[in-house]
């Protein structure tokens, strides 16, 4: 039935349907998207649409299985390693066999050839840092590590492969007090400010030329092969024959040294990952066309706004739908919910324990949470924001009708007003201010929290603000941080306007 | 005057307000709050429920008005037994008023006394002519009070109004729970006056709690003595200083009189 719908559809509009290219936070699989993406658009006139820069492996991996996302670009280790759980030492070939067929078995996903590049894990340090002068490998680096700070990123601590594989395997001896999880890009601000000495790399990162870092030998050959490929639905291949031809011309075409060229082209020149990806695949004979210029001056905060102002418009669109959609069926909500509160004391302690413990769920991790039951984009995040504006709202529409003066429900009830009567012409108009100022702070933290929901594609300001993050590009940063921050106070400022007008004067005069 | 065309004439002598073998045990330590007690009211009198704070006298009144429900016994009023009507109707058809006028703060004057003919969805214009009529007869200018709200009001002001709405919808039989309780004695006194002026063309049936035996004495034709949940004397003024019938009483005007 599903399906026969999705074929009238399209049908009746001579189209074909779009197919959704995912990604990873990071340049490296920004950019392979966005090859896919040029590819299947230029080359095979086909519709796309782009969830590129979706977090990280659970969440994307997670939205290719519940057909959320058709295609997204992965490493051959990450699959066996992370997904697989599995940790006996395998060569390329042999990894690459397994993985192939436990994922055609186990999930009915199928990985493309290996496109040529190698991103494995890797440890580097500063180059002109005196002490690691004659550490080349990461056997020497264990016999001197002890008094070093070490940073990852978060999902490397975890891993099968990760921080206690490694450390056991080379004996590591850092100080657990100065081991530190954090997010990829950052971490290269920590080293070249010397706030951290080791750091834990993706081998092709443009960033470690950049910033003039070695990487050591990984002379025990602990790290698995991370070859990257494709990977995508059975599903999706059978419908779009257009993607197994990409999966066929991406074949072997990219080397570990091209990559970290083109990382380096976005990360540190800012050239635009899709022109990118473009160039790369009309100077590689893949795809037809005119090498764009990637010469990019660089901009101040004002040109660069304007120069992105289309994106700007859309995220605005975006951040809008997701703050105010949320805001509004929390106040269609708890109002109500509030009401029913004051009316049953028994319901009262059932209800608040719970959405005080809604309350008290991080926001990544409720994010995390959702996404495997209603998968990624708009509605996890709209969810994700509607539980965190519920508790003020319910709790000050609570309070405000229960600290109305009952002399005024006394006197209302006795010239003889119904409970209705009492809730909507005393109570509620006597709660308003109370209520309104509980719609404003929703209304803000909604705002700023919409930025995290970026993170299961829903995007908005924060999307921005993690590329901003991920590729160490300040301008990408405010161009997320600044408008939300006004939307933020102009949202503010006109509930407020919107207070002085429905709150009767009577309430705010004073005597 | 319009008012004195809507205002209920009452047959002089026939019973309006009938209490009969009224109790309240309040549930919490079972306290006898009112204790079994019956009196009546005739159209047109004007009488006090008199004594100390807790002797059961609000709780009385709030049981006519049927915002606590009796334990036990009957209450009438004209021809509505409180078995057979419900209690929102009931007391639409009383008027209410409380200590500190109970002037819903976030309502103009206009929309305090008027808000319960809005809500029974009375005439727009009717509503405007009677709200502006009653606040005439209370001393208070329609144009310069109609629009201010209860706060930017005196509390012989906000009094005046509380008076104002309990007629709106004109009530044959008026309740009032310490209404003047609240003010300084030079705006009582006045109060007082005017409020015996206006009952004079309204002949209204009224109810009065208080705990000041000099405003029972000046204000109503007979005062219901209560001490304990229980009726202690029932009389008229001079009945209860000429012949009290319990030391309490006597003690009681002794010591609290000015008469």
């Amino acid at each position: 039935m599903h399906k026969l719908l999705i074929l009238l559809f399209s049908l009746s509009i001579f189209a074909k349907t779009p197919i959704t290219v995912g990604s990873k936070g990071f340049t490296e699989s920004i950019l392979t998207g966005e090859m896919i993406a040029v590819l299947l658009e230029e080359k095979y006139d086909q519709p796309v649409s782009r969830k590129l820069n979706l977090g990280g492996t659970k969440i994307v991996f997670d939205a290719l299985v519940s057909g959320d996302i058709d295609v997204y670009p992965d490493y051959t280790g990450t699959g066996y390693v992370m997904i697989l759980k599995q940790s006996q030492k395998r060569n390329s070939e042999d990894t690459f066999n397994y993985i192939y067929d436990k994922f055609k078995k186990n999930f009915g996903l199928i990985w493309s050839r290996p496109l040529g590049v190698n991103n494995t894990y890797a440890l580097a340090v500063k180059k002109d840092n005196p002490y690691f002068e004659d550490i080349s490998t990461v056997s020497q680096l264990a016999k001197k590590s002890e008094k070093l700070i070490f940073a990852a990123p978060h999902e490397f601590m975890e891993r099968q492969d990760g921080y206690k594989s490694l450390t056991k395997e080379y004996n590591l001896k850092f100080d657990p007090d100065k081991i530190v999880a954090m997010q990829a890009g950052l971490m290269y601000t920590a080293i070249n400010s010397a706030k951290v000495d080791v750091i834990v790399v993706y081998s092709t990162d443009g960033r470690i030329k950049a910033n003039d870092l070695k990487l050591l030998e990984d002379d025990r050959s602990f790290f698995p092969p991370y070859q990257l490929a494709l990977l995508a639905k059975e599903t999706s291949l059978k419908r779009h024959p257009s993607l197994l031809k990409v999966f066929k011309d991406l074949d072997n075409k990219v080397t570990s040294q091209e990559m970290t060229r083109l990382n380096n082209l976005v990360d540190q020149k800012n050239v635009n990952p899709r022109v990118v990806a473009r160039n790369f695949l009309i100077s590689k004979t893949i795809l037809d066309g005119e090498i764009q210029s990637d010469e990019v001056r660089d901009l101040n905060f004002i040109e660069y706004a304007i120069k992105r102002k289309r994106f700007l418009l859309r995220l605005l669109k975006e951040h809008l739908y997701l703050s105010f959609g949320s805001l509004i069926l929390a106040v269609l909500f708890s109002v109500p919910l509030g009401i029913l509160l004051t009316r049953y004391a028994s319901l009262e302690r059932l209800v608040f324990p719970v959405i005080n413990i809604f309350q008290t769920i991080p926001s990544l991790a409720l994010l995390g949470f959702l996404v495997p039951i209603i998968g990624i984009g708009y509605f996890p995040a709209l969810i994700a924001l509607f539980i965190y504006s519920l508790l003020p709202i319910v709790r000050n529409t609570y309070t405000g009708i229960k600290s109305v003066n009952q002399n005024f429900v006394e006197a209302s009830k006795g010239i003889g007003l119904t409970n209705m009567q009492i809730l909507s012409r005393v109570e509620l108009p006597l709660a308003l201010p109370v209520i309104i100022a509980a719609i404003r702070t929703a209304a803000v933290t909604v705002i700023g929290m919409a930025t995290i929901a970026a993170f299961v594609g829903s995007g908005g300001f924060g999307d921005p603000i993690f590329r901003g993050v991920a590729t160490v590009n300040t301008n990408l940063i405010l161009l997320g941080a600044i408008p939300s921050a006004l939307l933020a106070l102009v949202v503010d400022k006109s509930l407020g306007l919107l207070e002085k007008l429905v709150v009767s004067k009577g309430i705010t005069l004073k005597k | 005057m319009l008012i004195i065309i809507y205002a209920t004439i009452n047959v002089i002598g026939e019973i309006v307000i009938k209490v009969d073998n009224l109790t309240k045990v309040f549930k919490n330590g079972n306290t006898l709050a009112v204790d079994n007690i019956s009196f009546e009211i005739k159209a047109g009198e004007i009488v006090s429920l008199l004594g100390t704070s807790g002797c059961g006298k609000t709780t009385t009144l709030k049981m006519i008005n049927r915002l606590v429900e009796p334990s036990s016994g009957d209450v009438i009023i004209g021809s509505m037994n409180h078995h057979n009507i419900d209690a929102v109707n009931w007391r639409r058809k009383i008027g209410y008023v409380i200590q500190k006028a109970g002037l819903l703060p976030h309502l103009t004057v206009h929309d305090n006394i008027s808000l319960l003919s809005q809500i029974l969805k009375r005439d727009k214009k009717f509503i405007k002519n009677r709200v502006s009529e009653l606040m005439e007869t209370i001393n208070m200018s329609y144009e310069k009070f109609a629009h201010r709200y209860p706060v930017e009001l005196s509390g012989g002001q906000q009094q005046r109004v509380g008076i104002a709405r309990a007629l709106m919808e004109d009530p044959e039989v008026m309740l009032m729970d310490e209404p003047f309780g609240a003010l300084d004695p030079i705006t009582r006194d006045s109060l007082h006056d005017e409020f015996l002026n206006l009952n004079l063309k309204l002949k209204k049936t009224i109810l009065i709690v208080t705990h000041d035996i000099n405003e029972a004495f000046k204000l109503s034709d007979k005062i219901i003595v209560m001490n304990k949940g229980q009726i202690v004397q029932m009389g008229t003024k001079d009945e209860l200083i000429q012949s009290p019938k319990s030391k309490f009483v006597s003690e009681f005007i002794k010591s609290h009189s000015n008469a």
